[in-house]
């Protein structure tokens, strides 16, 4: 197993289009930095506590390297599940495109034991993405802005979080994103199990999380019965890591549910992968 | 005592919504057999092997390899086999070493020595390309490297969908050179699925003829061409008086002038009876030339059937 998962690794990280995410975040986030260095960011601090300024007496850096991967994590998770579904997309559909079924099925080896480990490589990338924009976005922002406190601002409530604990607050944030974002790169693997190409499973993929995003986020009453049911609407846990008291029973609740989805995703694309004949 | 079955298809069967592309398919390969499978465009030939490899899930029966049943014991059953279906298909971005290893290690559990690897390309004359990327190959290369990949693991059957389609005459001749440099030196037994019937004619020992989805024959290549009467050409002379002794001949059928010599149609084990006869009454026999008996004898059973 180990085996075929290292070759499923191998496979997946030569291929062009693997680091097409990461030089995507590669340019992004400096480029972020770089447009908040610019304008000193303190606007968007002042922006954040315009209505505390009158009552509240704030000193210290509260633009820091900590506050940038905070904005940072926030205005890129639209973009993200496009860069994993890039990948997760063509795990299957690329196999058939390419013809290369032909070459692995015919192996003395389970479907099961294949499909198990390119699940392993979706995910071993889907983590790796995201780890390199944690690396990038607190190294660099770090290096540039300094460190300090966290200004977490919660709908009415606002928290700073003392800047001994943020490590592992940033740890858990990016392990809970890590988790949010294998329901994603789960269903794009489904879709990829459909298809001949891996056009169509990201823009299903895609089509898919815009959706249920807005669902999920839009005030309508008659949304709000089925909101519960949404992956889309847990997949904000990470920001639960920035809240004071963490509410771990919320963190649990969510966890369940995104793992729920993963799994039945995962499930899906066995039930059909191994029933699928090879005719390309 | 005959040889033990390797392959063995037992009502196999591959339905497509309301059509059935294979049906009913009882095959037999026995160790060491070259086994042609024969059929014309569309009969079913590719679904078989795609179902012997385990890429396409038969609607009915059943496919026994080395007595394991494929659709339970699917790891054991294709241990010792090996296939190329249609065209051989890699991963381009890959150097030819890397596929060599992706897919030794994917049918031996373990990443396969480099020595074993370069052997093998080597025999199909790549061993200077090992390094190169596969998206720089020609079809014949792949086509050879596909062959390397699928020798790697020293199977003792080896499944070949069509393959010398898209070679030259040059690559066409290495490629049966080696099928059978395989059977005889290797004693692999080889399964050759082919729509070229000198190809099957030239390697086969044993062969399957299907159409629309059926068998419709099978056996050896020697008594399925022999079980039937051929057209051969016949070189004689005085060509008239040998034309009448053919007349008279109970195994000569259809026996007419054809050009400068004479054609008819003859079983091939009246051929020395024929020869004997023409030579006691001084005729000059200066050759019997079949004609194209295996394409005679496929176009009369797809015919039939």
């Amino acid at each position: 197993m180990m085996n075929l998962v290292y070759y499923e690794l191998f496979k997946t990280y030569a291929k062009w289009r693997t680091y097409i995410g990461f030089i995507a975040v590669a340019v992004i986030i400096p480029l972020i930095m770089w447009g908040m260095h610019l304008q000193s960011g303190h606007n968007f601090v002042q922006y954040q506590l315009r209505s505390l300024q009158s009552d509240f007496l704030i000193t210290g850096n509260l633009f820091n390297g900590w506050s940038i991967s905070q904005i940072i994590m926030n205005s890129l998770w639209v973009h993200v599940p496009f860069l994993i579904s890039l990948v997760a997309g063509d795990q299957l559909a690329g196999e058939a495109t390419a013809g290369t079924f032909r070459l692995i099925l015919i192996r003395p080896v389970s479907r099961t034991r294949i499909l198990v480990s390119k699940y392993i490589a979706t995910l071993f990338y889907t983590a790796s993405l995201l780890i390199v924009i944690a690396i990038l976005s607190l190294g660099l922002g770090l290096i540039i802005f300094g460190s300090g406190d966290l200004l977490a601002v919660d709908r009415d409530m606002l928290t700073i979080l003392p800047e001994a604990h943020l490590w592992s607050r940033f740890l858990l944030a990016y392990s809970l994103a890590i988790w949010s974002m294998w329901v994603v790169a789960s269903l794009a693997f489904l879709f990829s199990s459909f298809v001949e190409n891996a056009i169509g499973p990201i823009i299903a993929t895609m089509t898919v999380v815009v959706a249920l995003l807005i669902i999920s986020n839009l005030p309508v009453e008659s949304f709000e019965s089925i909101k519960p049911y949404l992956f889309t609407t847990y997949q904000d846990v990470w920001q639960q890591a920035f809240k004071e008291p963490t509410d771990w029973s919320h963190i649990a609740k969510s966890c369940g549910v995104l793992g729920v989805y993963s799994a039945v995703f995962y499930s899906m694309t066995w039930y059909i992968f191994k029933r699928k004949d090879i005719l390309s | 005592m005959s040889a033990e079955v390797v392959l063995r298809t037992i009502n196999l069967g591959k339905q497509y919504k309301k059509r059935w592309a294979v049906q009913n398919m009882n095959l037999e390969i026995h160790r060491g057999d070259v086994f042609g499978f024969l059929g014309p465009n569309g009969a079913g030939k590719s679904t078989t092997i795609r179902m012997i490899l385990s890429l396409v899930t038969p609607t009915d029966g059943s496919v026994e390899l080395f007595r394991h049943q494929l659709s339970t014991e699917r790891e054991a059953a294709l241990a010792k086999v090996a296939g190329i279906v249609e065209k051989p298909d890699f991963y381009l971005y890959l150097t030819a070493y890397r596929n060599m290893q992706i897919a030794g290690a994917m049918t031996m559990g373990k990443t396969p020595s480099r020595t074993m690897i370069m052997d093998n390309l080597q025999l199909v004359g790549l061993a200077s390309r090992a390094f190169d990327r596969v998206k720089t190959f020609s079809h014949g290369m792949k086509q050879r490297l596909g062959i390397a990949q699928a020798l790697l693991c020293k199977p003792e059957l080896i499944v070949l969908d069509e393959p010398t389609n898209g070679l030259d005459p040059q690559g066409m001749k290495e490629v049966r050179d080696l099928i059978v440099r395989l059977s005889r030196e290797h004693k692999m037994t080889v399964f050759l699925s082919s729509h070229l019937l000198n190809e099957v004619e030239q390697v086969a020992t044993h062969m399957a003829i299907i159409n629309k989805g059926k068998l419709v024959a099978q056996g050896s290549v020697e008594d399925l061409l022999h079980s039937k009467l051929h057209n051969v050409k016949i070189s004689v002379l005085p060509v008239k008086k040998s034309l009448a002794i053919l007349k008279k001949l109970k195994t000569v059928k259809d026996a007419a002038l054809d050009g400068d010599g004479i054609s008819a149609l003859i079983n091939n084990a009246d051929i020395p009876k024929v020869v004997r006869t023409l030579a006691a009454a001084q005729c000059k026999i200066y050759s019997i030339m079949p004609q194209r008996s295996l394409e005679e004898y496929f176009l009369s059973v797809t015919e039939e059937n």
